[in-house]
């Protein structure tokens, strides 16, 4: 499998470490609500299809990115930073 | 000259003689030839036994798909079983073996295994061996038992047990276009991609390009088909974006277009050159690629049809014209299509006597029977062949009227004398490349194959592999394709003219033929046509069942000959077509693939370690070295007759007698710097940081997400916005993902950077009464007195003229110093310490000291922040800030997390002072026959030179309400069972007076 | 601080470091090996959006004028630099304490600076075979149209993460982390025997 660094180009799955479903928002920092720490902590979409994944490019640049993976095709349909602002172009 | 070999013909050098052996016998052969050819060649007809029924078995093919000849090659003490014969290239000194017969090939004792043929029909292992449902020997351990048995009389050749020293590669490739196959098709895709410009990689499994074109015998562009293709090898060669890869197999197709593909790069050879790989495992990135894997050959199925003798009618072709041998003198030929016509044609041309085409269809065609005739071969339309007679080698055949519409056999069995039998049952595609890409094969019933499936993924298919079986459509699909892969336009040049001896290439509907006798399948695993019908008929009506079952298909050979007509034959039993029955997806790998080359480079000395830069100073001073993940660590540093005990017992308490000095340059150390980078580290630990002096340091806490405990160490202040980070050195990497994730992905907003700087410091942490004094002797440039250098403070300073930067931190309990300078300086300043703390008696100390030292103290690493405690399971509730919220802070009050049972962090003293183990069990009473009711377990173990004792750490229920409790130590694995008294972690000077000084 | 004799850098490489030819080297050598020892490995990070100010304090500090885009980068002998991150360089320069030159340049409003001249090992692979050799450990396209003169790479080999610059047509240097480096520098040495090596 191949994914797409928007920073160093397409790499090798092996290069990539993944870092889990990328829907997830976090709880204000401070928040009490249990039920939301829960949810975000434990709870994991798993879809036949695509998926919004979060997978860290750990064999290169080490950016994270989000990634929308088919996982019965394994089509990667995008990839971006997940840490918006950097202007650098891609190299396609 | 051999009794085979014909006085001209092939590509095989004649003027140069190899010399090899197979089992032990000697035998001489031509470059060029394949193991199979030279014995072929010199007669020999019996290449191996079954696998079930031990039966004598000989060639069936002259490629990749040989199923019966398999060998082991031998190189020395090395082994390598169940390489097909075909695929081995002779040379000076090749010792190969025959392989499942005992004692040997012509007199084996297995081949008793025949008579009791019935009893071993498909599922029998499963029948018989499952065993009775009740009793000793119930279920799987009567299996077990009796497993021992039948794999060694039965089963494929035997895996050497000396190491293989050979060397194996790995290799990255990138290229436009791969083209797979080096037939007609293949080359014309790769001259057209190559001429567009692309980068092209053009791999064939053979040793020899060419494909069919190497014994098809037709002409092309004016010249012979073989020399056609030699002729666009050369020019393809010549170009410098084409990478020709020949003895290549590719064997998987995988996601992304990326392909694996095995280079034998030396096997052939007599002798390696100096670091050449035996061979090489391809990775390759392939923009498009060009599948012109052509087809397979399938045999018939009839009774007999496993004789040695017996063979695809193809193969002997390619063994006549490419190598110069005949598989017999008087040959006949058994068919359902019109290509074993040319076959004939070819064996005659080269000089053997065709005595009969026996072929299933009544109905002839006048192009065929003219060939039939040219070949002076007597045709029987509407025939079968009902059986094969002959022992180690075919002396003859009985064939009989046949109706190729019902099958049925009549009128008088007529015999014919023959010493090779040559058969053809259609041609299959090879789309396992294409499949294994992921998409279902079609079945076509004009040509009654299995056609490759639309891509999907970015492949090109052409020739043979299409379903398109003469060479002109190769040619025209192979250029289309490799324009295509190069994005070039579709041309209407004029294109290679080809003459060739037309003939149909759809086969008729017939792949077995129902008389008395054993009828093979799969040759390779022993199955015949009546186990796949025994598995319908026990209920198996799943395609995948019936392989797992009867094992059809299972073998090394993956069913390349024996897929079609297995579910031919299982279609037939169902009463269902053969596109309902469905084919199974083929998965990669495509042929045997070492384990060798899929390891590579990655073993032995060759695998990545990580050493300090005191590494070679521990070695020359007697360490023994421990290797922590990566890292390489000293263990201790024994004396001459000194056990592991008594080396970390005098280390640690010279130590604390005096002075130790310990590498600790394995810590992970994390550089977190930018203007939020105390904002950062207040989120990430679970105390504060943002309110930590510039020059000093603190002890750390990092908590999961979930609450857990994560990491500790100490975070030093070199600037308003620059931290140095220590981590334990086992989580160094998953605390810089932790950190990296949180910057990236939740606070994006912070302006922190974080890099790993574990390699840019060397680090010595030198403890003891006498560390002091030993600093203050060898720095300079500043004090280290209490005042300049109080517990948890930096100072920046020199030792041997290198700047370092000391922290008064310490993890032995000890008046301690950690000792930082530039990795490459670590050593200079290492032996300046040494130096230094000679007249202190100063020692160097490993990991067992340390860590003797540290259960001394009662500090938790690794062993107890094991991803199940809490910080107040450590009892390091004290670090948790209620001033912030922090990672973790919001889940790690969960109920759960402070029940009153949860294990908590205490001390061990065994009371029958003997030593205890990490993964003991704490019980309150003791039941050596029967122990239960664990409380817990030892997570760290030593002796105390401090307090004279065997003490340990334990993770216990109820933790310190038991202080001053006993217990008792429950190891049955060990079988240590023995009184313990429960205390706190904090073994030794507990006020922690000894380090504050 | 008054400038103090400082004691020679010790190599991590040093006792598998032997120069002269290896390997099948009788029909000629196609790559040399050296560890270049270079004074000064630098990290510097732009906050997002200021990766261009950095950029220009780079070139004011070194004189090497980065090209735009991912990977960019430029090798001029005594100095070398490149991109390898977003908003992230590696700048090299033969001599110690460069550092200090980019003091006061690099504010905290712009990023941040990190010293790495000890922690990374720079070992450089030239000659003909180069790329040859480089694709035995590195799942990255080699070729120059893919990977231009100047230009960086981050990438890994199992555990042994890389910054790669090609300083060169058949040049590449590889830049490694200092306690992986002998071991890396023995897989070179093992996968450079069959083109022929030298280490100079």
């Amino acid at each position: 499998m191949l994914i797409t660094c928007p920073y160093c180009g397409p790499r090798d799955v092996i290069e990539f470490t993944y870092q889990g479903d990328g829907n997830r928002e976090r709880p204000q920092p401070a928040s009490q609500n249990l039920d939301a720490w829960n949810a975000y902590v434990y709870d994991r979409l798993n879809p036949a299809g695509d998926h919004n994944e979060i997978w860290q490019h750990s064999g290169g640049c080490r950016s994270h990115l989000r990634v929308v993976r088919n996982t019965v095709t394994h089509e990667i349909l995008s990839t971006s930073f997940a840490r918006g602002g950097h202007k650098t172009e891609s190299r396609s | 000259m051999s009794p085979r070999r014909t006085e001209t013909g092939g590509r095989i050098d004649r003027l140069r003689t190899i010399r090899f052996t197979f089992d032990g016998a000697p035998y001489t052969g031509h470059a060029g030839d394949t193991l199979a050819s030279a014995l072929l060649a010199n007669g020999v007809t019996l290449f191996g036994r079954s696998f079930k029924y031990h039966r004598p078995r000989g060639l069936l093919a002259a490629g990749v798909e040989e199923p019966n000849a398999l060998v082991t090659v031998l190189r020395g003490e090395v082994r390598e079983p169940n390489i097909p014969a075909t695929m081995v290239e002779i040379y000076d000194g090749l010792v190969a073996v025959s392989q499942n017969r005992t004692p040997s090939l012509a007199w084996d004792i297995g081949a008793l295994n025949q008579l009791g043929g019935k009893l071993l029909s498909a599922g029998f292992y499963y029948k018989t061996f499952m065993g009775p449902v009740i009793g000793p020997l119930k279920g799987t351990r009567f299996w077990m038992f009796c497993e021992h048995f039948i794999r060694r009389a039965a089963g494929l050749g035997k895996a050497g047990v000396a190491p293989d020293t050979s060397r194996y590669e790995r290799m990255n490739a990138f290229c436009d276009v791969l083209v797979v196959g080096s037939g007609p098709a293949g080359l014309m895709a790769a001259k057209a991609a190559a001429d567009q410009g692309a980068r092209v990689i053009l791999a064939d499994l053979e040793a020899h390009f060419g494909g069919s074109a190497n014994w098809s015998g037709e002409t092309i562009d004016g010249m012979l088909a073989a020399d056609w293709a030699q002729r666009m090898v050369a020019q393809l060669g010549g170009n410098d974006n084409v990478r020709l890869l020949p003895r290549t197999t590719v064997w998987g197709y995988y996601d992304g277009n990326t392909l694996a593909a095995l280079e034998r790069v030396t096997d052939h050879k007599e002798v390696a050159a100096k670091g050449e790989p035996r061979q090489r495992y391809w990775a390759i990135r392939a923009g498009t690629v060009v599948l012109a894997t052509g087809s397979f050959e399938r045999p018939l199925v009839f009774p007999g049809n496993d004789r040695p003798g017996v063979m695809l009618a193809h193969a002997a072709q390619r063994y006549a014209v490419e190598y110069g041998v005949l598989p017999g003198q008087r040959i006949a030929l058994f068919t359902n299509n019109d290509s074993a016509y040319r076959s004939a044609a070819a064996l005659k041309k080269a000089g053997a006597a065709v005595v009969a085409i026996i072929d299933v269809r009544g109905d002839i065609s006048n192009e065929m029977r003219r060939l039939a005739s040219d070949a002076e071969a007597e045709l029987l339309a509407g025939h079968a062949v009902i059986a094969t007679e002959g022992g180690k080698a075919l002396t003859g055949l009985k064939v009989q009227r046949f109706d190729a519409m019902s099958g049925a056999l009549s009128g008088d069995e007529r015999s014919i004398h023959a010493d090779s039998l040559l058969m053809s049952g259609g041609w299959s595609p090879t789309i396992h490349l294409a499949s294994q890409a992921g998409a279902k094969a079609e079945w076509d019933p004009a040509r009654q194959a299995f056609l490759p499936p639309k891509p999907t993924q970015r492949w090109i298919g052409a020739g043979a592999f299409t379903g398109s079986f003469s060479s002109a459509e190769a040619i025209a699909e192979g250029r289309a394709a490799g324009l295509q892969a190069a994005g070039g336009a579709a041309s209407s040049a004029p294109l290679p003219v080809v003459e060739a001896v037309p003939g149909d290439p759809d086969p008729a509907p017939v792949f077995e033929i129902k008389a008395k006798g054993k009828s093979f399948v799969d040759f390779q695993h022993d199955v015949t046509a009546e186990d796949v019908r025994l598995a319908h008929r026990e209920g198996f009506v799943s395609v995948e069942h019936l392989k797992r079952y009867t094992t059809l298909g299972m073998a090394t050979d993956q069913g390349k000959n024996s897929n079609v007509p297995g579910l031919a034959i299982m279609a037939e039993a169902l009463g269902k077509p053969i596109p309902e029955v469905g084919t199974t997806r083929f998965r990669p790998p495509y042929t045997a693939v070492s384990i060798g080359s899929l390891a590579a480079e990655r073993f032995g000395d060759l695998k990545p370690e990580r050493l300090t830069p005191m590494h070679d100073w521990h070695i020359a001073n007697g360490a023994t070295m421990y290797s922590a993940g990566l890292w390489f660590r000293p263990m201790i540093y024994g004396l001459a007759g000194e056990t592991v005990e008594q080396a970390y017992v005098r280390e640690a308490k010279a130590t604390r007698e005096s002075a130790g000095i310990v590498d600790v340059s394995t810590l992970g150390k994390i550089a977190v710097q930018g203007p939020d980078a105390a904002e950062f580290l207040d989120r990430v630990y679970t105390n504060m940081f943002s309110t930590l002096a510039v020059g000093k340091a603190r002890y750390g806490l990092m908590l999961r997400e979930d609450g857990l405990a994560f990491d500790d160490g100490t975070t030093w202040r070199l600037g308003e916005q620059e931290f140095l980070m220590t981590t334990t050195t086992a989580n160094a990497g998953k605390v810089m993902q932790h950190l990296e994730y949180f910057l990236d992905v939740i606070w994006p907003e912070l302006k922190v950077t974080v890099t790993s700087v574990t390699d840019e410091w060397a680090g010595a942490a030198i403890g003891g009464p006498n560390a002091r004094a030993i600093l203050a002797s060898c720095v300079t440039g500043t004090a280290v007195d209490n005042a300049a250098l109080p517990f948890m403070g930096i100072v920046h300073g020199r030792i041997a003229g290198v700047p370092v930067m000391i922290c008064r931190l310490s993890f032995s309990g000890e008046m301690a110093f950690e000792v930082y300078s530039g990795a490459g300086y670590g050593n200079h300043v290492w032996e300046a310490l040494i130096e230094a703390g000679k007249p202190f008696g100063l020692v160097p100390y490993g990991l067992e000291a340390l860590g003797t030292m540290r259960i001394e103290k009662g500090h938790v690493t690794g062993a107890e922040i094991d991803g199940r405690t809490t910080a107040r399971d450590l009892h390091l509730d004290w670090m948790l800030s209620k001033k912030k919220p922090f990672i973790g802070s919001a889940m790690m009050d969960r109920e759960g997390l402070i029940a009153p049972d949860r294990l908590e962090l205490v001390g061990l003293i065994a009371l029958d002072n003997r030593p205890l183990n990490g993964g003991g069990h704490i019980v309150e009473e003791l039941d050596e026959a029967n122990p239960h009711d664990s409380l817990g377990h030892i997570t760290a173990c030593c002796y105390s030179p401090a307090l004279g004792k065997y003490i340990a750490l334990a993770l216990v229920k109820g933790g310190k309400a038991r202080h001053g409790t006993r217990a008792f130590v429950s190891d049955p694995l060990r079988n240590r069972f023995g009184p313990v008294e429960i205390v706190s972690n904090h073994f030794y000077d507990p006020d922690g007076s000894r380090m504050h000084g | 601080m008054a400038e103090q004799h400082l004691p020679e850098r010790q190599s991590p490489l040093e006792p598998e470091y032997h120069p002269g030819s290896h390997g099948n080297f009788e029909h000629g050598v196609d790559v040399i090996l050296s560890e270049t020892r270079p004074g000064s490995i630098l990290q510097l990070a732009a906050w997002p959006g200021e990766e261009k100010r950095l950029i220009e304090i780079i070139r004011n500090v070194t004189g090497l004028a980065l090209p735009d885009g991912a990977g960019g980068g430029v090798s001029s002998g005594a100095r070398a630099a490149f991109g390898f991150a977003p908003g992230k360089f590696t700048v090299v320069d033969e001599a110690e304490g460069f550092a200090q030159a980019f003091a006061g340049a690099i504010t905290p409003a712009i990023g941040t600076l990190t010293d790495l001249s000890h922690g990374r090992t720079a070992i450089r692979i030239a000659g003909p075979k180069a790329e040859w050799v480089m694709a035995k450990f590195f799942a990255i396209d080699f070729a120059l149209p893919a990977f231009p003169l100047g230009a960086g790479r981050s990438t890994n080999h199992h555990d042994i993460f890389a910054q790669i610059q090609r300083s060169g047509a058949d040049q590449f240097d590889i830049y490694v982390f200092r306690s992986f480096a002998r071991s890396f520098w023995k897989a070179l040495c093992h996968a450079s025997e069959e083109v022929g090596y030298e280490v100079q």
